[in-house]
């Protein structure tokens, strides 16, 4: 019997706590969903219905807001300049970090924790403090309207984050195995990239999502960089179509909407690897 | 397959630890040696370089007839097995096993017929596409060894490759491990820290402590006798006994005497170790292995000649075949550096009394149809031919061959 009582007991606070839970999961929920949802009805509107009708469904149904976007030789290229962009940066950091990460994880040399730190030190390095000696350099470099000047300097300071996580990851891996492989005939190099990668390939994946999402976020060196509207990136091409399109805030809605899809798939398909990568790095290193 | 000789080979660690101390070993052609030792003793030190997988400070470590203390691990021609087995966990079995092949760029072929070979010895057939996280650990283990075997080396080295598995295991496969020597006759050369492991397996055994070669013997001669005192401890489980006593002559001839007992010493024992009669009239230390004993009671017919010693039964531990029966004697536990570092590394199976007074905890392996309960008092026989003696200041067997020499 009282065994019973206490836990209706303790029941009901629980089934309060939960509710209040709930209650704050729907609230940050909404914050997220509503204007996004606005976002996608808006685009589905004319610019008057907008203006009579902000909350309602759209009717009629307007899609050429989303055919213009989409047939929109602009907008693909910004998506192409986009991936490009991104892929190149996480290829270069990875594989300079996932050198420099097994020379500090696998080699005892003097002076080796100074410069770890010296790359560490980079992770506290704001991005926009350097935008202007960073402009004037790749001027100089003449890597201006280059999508190097983006993917360089990208890259760059991505390595301390990288570095960290991947040299983590390395160190856990037990030193039989390389001495095992150096038995078998493995080379230094040669036990990096028959052994350590295959092995690390979670926590590779995890940096190069890391990388690409940073990368295709990316909106202020784009924006310095790229003059021309060869290069310019998606994020770049947002707020150039915004502020061209003002007027027709149902046509820049649609845009925004449809520049977001190659970011949510992306991360749909690598969130596991990202979450998972994540929390890996951070117990283990 | 080759004989590997280490002569006088140093290991100094930055720092000035000394892990390896002049080193002098000659592992014959085909032999199975045993490198065994407390953890620390620099017997895993020994082994890494074999391997190549650390420098030497100093002397010459030859394999076959080439001097290799400076060819990188790749080249001199030996496998080696780990205790956490070290595979390669993206590659399946097979892949593991091909790996150190495909690299020698051996054709394929040949890597094949190998691998196919090595995986029927050791019965891995059916796993050969798995990866090594969907097999257990004795299976690993197998594959372990199956990587060393396809290499078809000059030399195994096997860094206590066993004691990762469980204790039944342990044994099964040990029993492999002999059967795999005796086919491929491969000079092997095995650390343990396991005393049964190395008797079992061994056809020789070395005793390192402190980076110094106790002994190398086989392991009955190692178990008969000991050259000083720790091997006497190490080696042997339950470890042997040892007292402070004194060597006297009676009327009936030579005795020992301790705790107030008195064993009387044959004759034989003094043609066996010469130099034994000098120590009439001077203090030792006594040896008495635990299966030396047996109870009066159940050795009745044939145990007419020995000694008579009456003790009380504190412990006993039944094992089926055979009874330990923990005793005290009243004598102070010898506190000799050698014995201390023995009982420490030993694996401790004696359980340890709250001793009282000065009194040491001796162990006695009786046959089970004894049938002593703790608390009993028996008297148990002692076969005085199989007494060992050792100076209570250096700590070595009087003697012993090898101490004589020096």
């Amino acid at each position: 019997m009282s065994r019973t009582g206490t836990r209706a007991r303790v029941r009901k606070p629980r089934r309060l706590r939960n509710l209040g839970l709930h209650a704050i999961v729907v609230v940050i929920g909404a914050l997220i969903v509503v204007p996004i949802g606005y976002g996608v009805l808006g685009g589905f509107k004319s610019n008057q219905q907008l203006s009579t009708n902000p909350f309602g469904l759209p009717s009629p149904w307007v899609v050429s807001n989303y055919t213009d976007v989409l047939t929109s030789p602009d907008f693909w290229r910004q998506v192409g300049n986009s991936t490009f962009i991104a892929v190149a940066t996480a290829l270069i950091v990875v594989a300079a970090a996932a050198l420099a990460g097994f020379v500090f994880a696998r080699f005892a040399f003097r002076g080796r924790e100074l410069l770890f730190t010296l790359f560490t030190m980079g992770l506290m390095f704001p991005f926009a403090v350097a935008i202007l000696p960073l402009f004037v350099l790749l001027r100089s470099l003449g890597l201006l309207d280059n999508p190097l000047g983006v993917i360089l300097p990208q890259a760059a300071f991505a390595l301390p984050v990288t570095i960290i996580i991947l040299r983590g990851f390395f160190r856990t891996i037990p030193g039989e195995v390389e001495e095992a492989a150096t038995l078998d005939g493995c080379s230094a190099f040669g036990f990096f990239w028959r052994i350590l990668l295959p092995m690390a390939r979670p926590a590779i994946a995890t940096v190069s999502v890391l990388a690409v999402v940073n990368s295709w976020n990316n909106f202020f060196l784009p924006l310095v960089v790229f003059n021309s509207p060869e290069w310019w990136t998606i994020p770049v091409g947002v707020q150039q179509f915004s502020g061209q399109y003002s007027t027709d805030t149902a046509k820049v809605l649609a845009y925004v909407i449809v520049a977001m899809l190659p970011a949510l798939a992306f991360y749909a398909v690598a969130e596991r690897q990202l979450i998972s990568g994540l929390t890996a790095g951070a117990t283990k290193g | 397959m080759a004989s590997i000789v280490l002569s006088n080979v140093d290991k100094i660690y930055a720092g000035g630890v000394k892990a390896v101390n002049g080193l002098n070993l000659e592992i014959k052609d085909g032999e199975f040696m045993v490198l065994v030792g407390p953890s620390g003793c620099g017997k895993s030190t020994a082994l890494r370089m074999i391997a190549g997988l650390e420098d030497i400070s100093g002397g010459e470590i030859i394999i076959g007839d080439r001097v290799v203390n400076h060819l990188p691990p790749k080249d001199r021609d030996i496998a080696m097995v780990f205790q956490n087995y070290a595979l390669y966990p993206h590659m399946t079995v097979e892949e593991n096993l091909a790996f150190g092949l495909k690299l020698r760029k051996m054709p394929k072929a040949e890597i094949s017929k190998r691998v196919g070979e090595a995986a029927k010895m050791l019965g891995l057939e059916q796993y050969l596409k798995r990866k090594p996280a969907a097999l257990s650990g004795g299976q690993r283990q197998r594959v372990a060894m199956g990587r060393a075997i396809v290499r078809e080396p000059q030399a195994f080295l096997m860094d206590e490759p066993l004691s990762n598995l469980d204790a039944k295991l342990r044994v099964s496969m040990r029993a492999s491990l002999n059967t795999m020597h005796e086919r491929l006759g491969v000079t092997t050369v095995y650390v343990t820290h396991d005393q049964v492991e190395a008797m079992t397996l061994g056809d020789r055994v070395c005793v390192l402590r402190d980076g110094l070669l106790q002994q190398v013997d086989t392991p009955q001669n190692l178990f008969d006798k000991p050259v000083n005192l720790f091997v006497a401890g190490f080696m042997g489980s339950p470890s042997m006994n040892f007292v402070n006593a004194e060597l006297i002559r009676t009327e009936g001839g030579a005795a020992v005497a301790f705790a107030g007992y008195k064993l009387p010493v044959p004759d034989s024992t003094f043609a066996d170790k010469a130099g034994l009669d000098q120590y009439i009239g001077k203090k030792i230390i006594l040896g008495i292995r635990p299966s030396d004993f047996e109870d009066a009671v159940a050795a009745n017919g044939h145990a007419g000649g020995w000694v008579r010693l009456p003790v009380r039964a504190e412990v006993t531990e039944e094992l089926g075949s055979e009874i330990n029966v923990l005793f005290l004697i009243d004598a102070p536990p010898v506190q000799h550096q050698d014995t201390v570092a023995a009982a420490d590394a030993g694996d401790d199976e004696d359980a340890t009394l709250p001793l009282v007074g000065d009194k040491s905890l001796w162990t006695a392996r009786v046959n089970s149809r004894s049938h002593v309960r703790p608390g009993q008092n028996i008297e148990l026989v002692v076969d005085t031919h199989n007494l060992h003696f050792f100076d209570p200041t250096s700590g070595l067997a009087i003697g012993h061959a090898a101490n004589a020499r020096i």
